[in-house]
């Protein structure tokens, strides 16, 4: 339904967003995650239709809607959401039915709708009140209210619970989550935020130095990161360099800092790696045995934990290779870890996670 | 200090007898000024919005030679006006020197730069989000100007006060277009002048009072309509 | 809703001012227009300060219906307005500019009307001595005292009046150099009115040239007393003159001549005989008529009608 044709901006000489072509089906929640000042805002903003790619073009159901007057019906079809919470110097029930003004509805239906709009984003008898005197998550609830009355066919939202608390964030996500069911609104959101990307999205696009590096579903994403970059921005704490040196039974065995460790793959020995492990995946043992089915062990020395929530990231030192193993304050407790405890590491074999060396 | 006292006095004397010529007077300067501040504001607030959207070669010099007109002495601007306005002058045709009509349009002249470059201030000062969600939401180009103006209304509103302000307390430009002639082109500043220079001090300071207390009208009838 | 009901309170108060002040505006006299019934006179803010202008242009109004009115200047700020074609009349106290003004051809049919006498007014100390002594020798005075005591100040128009002519030319004919005595320590250069010339002159308890009936508006706020006047040096001659039509001809020419007869005639000049007689003593301005002499001007200035 949305067709991104081969985007580019350039600010100054400057590449911010360096080719971007994606496919984006009709109701579709369509997440775009990536650190910030990757070129997601500037996307956002061309497919808002508020500035101008240097080149390429954005085709809503095949009409190409990128130099389009503002108010014409084809570009009124788009409605987009700010990462800061913006309402005019007015009354709630102004802010909200400014759009419908805009279009020319007479003051009965406009008067309906905004109601309506209060009603689902749970601000009923709040017509009246000044919009500046809200707080932030309201006045996002707001913005939010003020673009759905005006019943876009597409919804793009940058970042749009970026500065709120996660009360109002679960709000936000749940108001999503109800238009695009009940409207069958097309969504596009960017986040920061990897697990609320997780938590709203159909389908996920990584972006990176402008353009997309990655996309598919949250899963594939999140199992098979395809690249360092990636990887680390998803948050897979380990990413070692290694050497593949021997093939057998349809694994890899790579050499890395003097440790040997098998993953699922078959790549030409002496291919230079990166290897990923989650954390998640790595047990702590005391004593060298029960780690029965896991194929890849490895001996070292604890170098320190690091609390984080209620689990702990304790790091060990074998060698010159450091690994991460998450593991719960209990755990960490019976088992009585401190640094410079001697202890196993084991993990199984898928979920070592192999991808090509890059600079 | 012995003036000031008497200065009160004389202003409550004068309000609460209404005397006729200060009545004169005070009307004739709420006619000239509301006039002259009418008209800049209908010149002023649409360029200043014009300016404020349009991106052009030259416009921060423009914005940048607008706030340097703040700075205009109300005498010179009281000397060009004359000198348009003057029988030998290009406009001497409207016959408008020494007559209220001129003033009016010299007072237009010296706060239009002030109004022009407060409204630019004023829509300069809202958030870009704002312009972002009006043009989001499809505002043609009129209704993006308009929700502008509505958005920025109380930084403009101060603007007309300003330059009420302005015009109400200038001397140069009056007495220079106008010719301070009684019953005719004299107003309150003219008239706090001349009784200046005759050493009438208490009368001049009662004048003062009166001006100032008719300012004060204005701007709370002002802040009654900001008031939300 | 409130919005709309608000928008109706300020319509109605607005409407009310606008109603008020056009109902007032009557009142107000009308916003004039440059027609045939109306004249304009740049003069001096000397003729102004006993307001004598303001009830001759109401005489003159009842006999013939035209609307008179004046802006009051300083002498050579009114010969400009004139030459810039913004005057009908004339009315000056500089003998020296009006002649220089008829001769480059913008005025017409001078006649003298009335005179009065400048005079030297100062402290009451008077530290340099003035009283008694004749317009000359009064400003010598002046010059050599100050150049010993301090408390010798003097303080000019400087601004091109016709105050101003006159002191320039005492102090020439007194033998001093202009230049020179204006770069003087002593002596300020004031650049404003009458009125406020004298309040510069009192705050430093100096001395100032005035023309009388100035001096008789301002006097009762003063401090200061007259020392010397009365002299030959020191008479101050009025006269009124048309802006030639040829310079100007928009100028209201018909009017114009009738206003300088009006002037001239026995009507204005009784009035002036008696004008400022109960509260001054002497009258403001003595009337021109049979005063050829005394005013050293011919008798046809005085009394000649126009035609």
């Amino acid at each position: 339904m949305i067709e991104i044709h081969n985007i580019t901006k350039a600010f100054d000489g400057n590449l911010v967003v360096t080719g971007v072509s994606e496919t984006i089906q009709k109701g579709e929640i369509f997440t775009i995650i990536g650190p910030s000042g990757q070129g997601k805002t500037t996307l956002l903003r061309i497919l808002g239709l508020l500035e101008r790619p240097t080149s390429g073009e954005v085709l809503l159901d095949g009409i190409s809607v990128t130099g389009l007057p503002a108010s014409d019906p084809n570009r009124r079809r788009i409605g987009m959401v700010f990462q800061n919470p913006v309402v005019f110097k007015d009354s709630v029930f102004h802010n909200i039915a400014i759009g419908l003004r805009y279009r020319g509805l007479p003051k009965e239906e406009i008067r309906k709708k905004v109601l309506q709009k209060l009603h689902e984003i749970g601000l009923s008898g709040y017509e009246h009140r000044n919009a500046t005197t809200l707080s932030g998550g309201e006045k996002q609830r707001v913005s939010l209210a003020r673009v759905m009355v005006t019943g876009p066919d597409v919804l793009i939202l940058d970042e749009p619970t970026a500065n709120l608390d996660p009360v109002s964030t679960e709000v936000i996500e749940d108001l999503i989550r109800y238009y695009n069911r009940v409207y069958n609104t097309t969504v596009i959101l960017s986040t920061h935020d990897m697990i609320q990307g997780q938590r709203l999205a159909d389908r996920v696009a990584v972006m990176m130095n402008g353009r997309f590096v990655q996309s598919g579903t949250i899963f594939t994403i999140f199992t098979r990161p395809c690249s360092v970059d990636v990887a680390k921005f998803i948050g897979i704490g380990n990413i070692i360099p290694g050497t593949i040196i021997r093939n057998e039974e349809g694994l890899s065995v790579i050499l890395t800092h003097g440790s040997l460790i098998h993953a699922i793959g078959t790549f030409p020995v002496g291919t230079k790696v990166k290897i990923a492990i989650r954390p998640e995946e790595i047990t702590i043992h005391t004593g060298p045995d029960r780690f029965s089915s896991a194929r890849n062990v490895i001996a070292g020395t604890i170098e320190k934990i690091m609390p984080i929530g209620i689990i702990s990231r304790v790091s060990v030192k074998s060698g010159d290779l450091i690994l991460s193993a998450q593991v719960t304050w209990q755990s960490v407790r019976e088992l009585d870890l401190r640094p410079g405890d001697r202890v196993y590491l084991s993990f199984k074999v898928p979920s070592v996670h192999i991808m090509p060396d890059e600079p | 200090m012995n003036d000031l006292l008497a200065g009160c006095e004389t202003a409550i004397r004068l309000i609460l007898t209404a005397d006729p010529e200060v009545l004169n007077i005070t009307i004739r300067t709420l006619q000239i000024t509301s006039s002259s501040v009418g008209i800049s504001a209908i010149f002023a607030i649409p360029l200043g919005a014009v300016i404020t959207f349009r991106n052009f070669y030259g416009k921060r010099l423009l914005i940048s030679i607008i706030q340097t007109l703040y700075a205009l002495p109300t005498v010179i601007v009281g000397l060009l006006c004359y000198m348009i306005l003057s029988r030998s002058g290009p406009l001497g045709e409207l016959k408008w020197l020494f007559t209220p009509y001129g003033m009016v349009f010299g007072q237009t002249i010296l706060i239009i730069p002030i109004m022009t470059g407060l409204t630019i201030a004023a829509l300069q000062g809202i958030d870009p989000g704002i312009s972002d969600t009006i043009r989001s939401l499809g505002a043609s180009h009129l209704q993006f100007l308009k929700t502008h103006l509505r958005e920025a209304r109380f930084a403009i509103m101060a603007a007309i006060i300003v330059g009420f302000s302005r015009a109400i307390s200038e001397v140069g430009t009056a007495v220079m277009i106008g010719g301070n002639i009684k019953g005719h082109t004299r107003v309150l500043t003219t008239a706090i002048s001349l009784q200046t220079s005759m050493g009438n001090f208490s009368l001049s300071l009662a004048l003062g009072i009166i001006l100032l207390a008719i300012a004060l009208i204005i701007n709370l009838f002002m802040s009654f309509l900001q008031n939300r | 809703m409130n919005g709309s009901f608000r928008m109706c309170i300020i319509v109605l108060v607005l409407g009310t001012i606008l109603l008020v002040g056009g109902a007032l505006a009557e009142k107000v006299e009308s916003l004039g227009e440059h027609n045939a019934d109306r004249l304009l006179i740049a003069t001096t803010t000397s003729l102004d300060a006993t307001n004598l202008l303001d009830l001759l242009e109401e005489k003159f109004k009842e006999q013939t219906g035209v609307t008179v009115e004046h802006v009051a200047v300083g002498t050579g700020q009114a010969l400009e307005i004139a030459k810039n074609c913004d005057a009908d009349i004339v009315m000056v106290h500089d003998r020296a500019a009006e002649d220089k003004f008829i001769d480059e051809g913008y005025g017409k049919d001078r006649r003298v009307f009335g005179y009065n006498y400048f005079l030297l007014v100062g402290p009451e100390q008077d530290p340099a001595h003035v009283t008694g002594l004749n317009g000359t020798a009064a400003f010598k005075a002046i010059k050599q005292a100050a150049a010993t005591d301090p408390r010798v100040v003097f303080v000019s128009r400087g601004d091109n009046s016709g105050t101003h002519s006159r002191e320039k030319l005492l102090w020439k004919k007194a033998g001093y150099d202009y230049a020179e005595v204006n770069a003087s320590a002593w002596y300020r250069e004031a650049g404003a009115g009458m009125g406020q010339t004298l309040t510069m002159t009192q705050e430093l308890q100096g001395y100032t040239l005035t023309d009388s009936a100035s001096w008789a508006t301002y006097e009762s706020n003063l401090s200061l007393v007259p020392l010397v006047g009365n002299d030959e040096n020191f008479l101050n001659v009025y006269a009124v003159m048309r802006v030639n039509e040829e310079k100007c001809p928009d100028v209201n020419t018909d009017i114009a001549k009738r206003w300088i007869n009006f002037m001239i005639s026995d009507e204005v000049q009784d009035i002036l005989s008696t004008y400022g007689v109960e509260k001054n003593g002497v009258p403001y301005f003595n009337p021109g008529r049979g005063s050829a002499d005394v005013m050293g001007v011919t008798v046809e200035e005085t009394s000649d009608k126009v035609a």
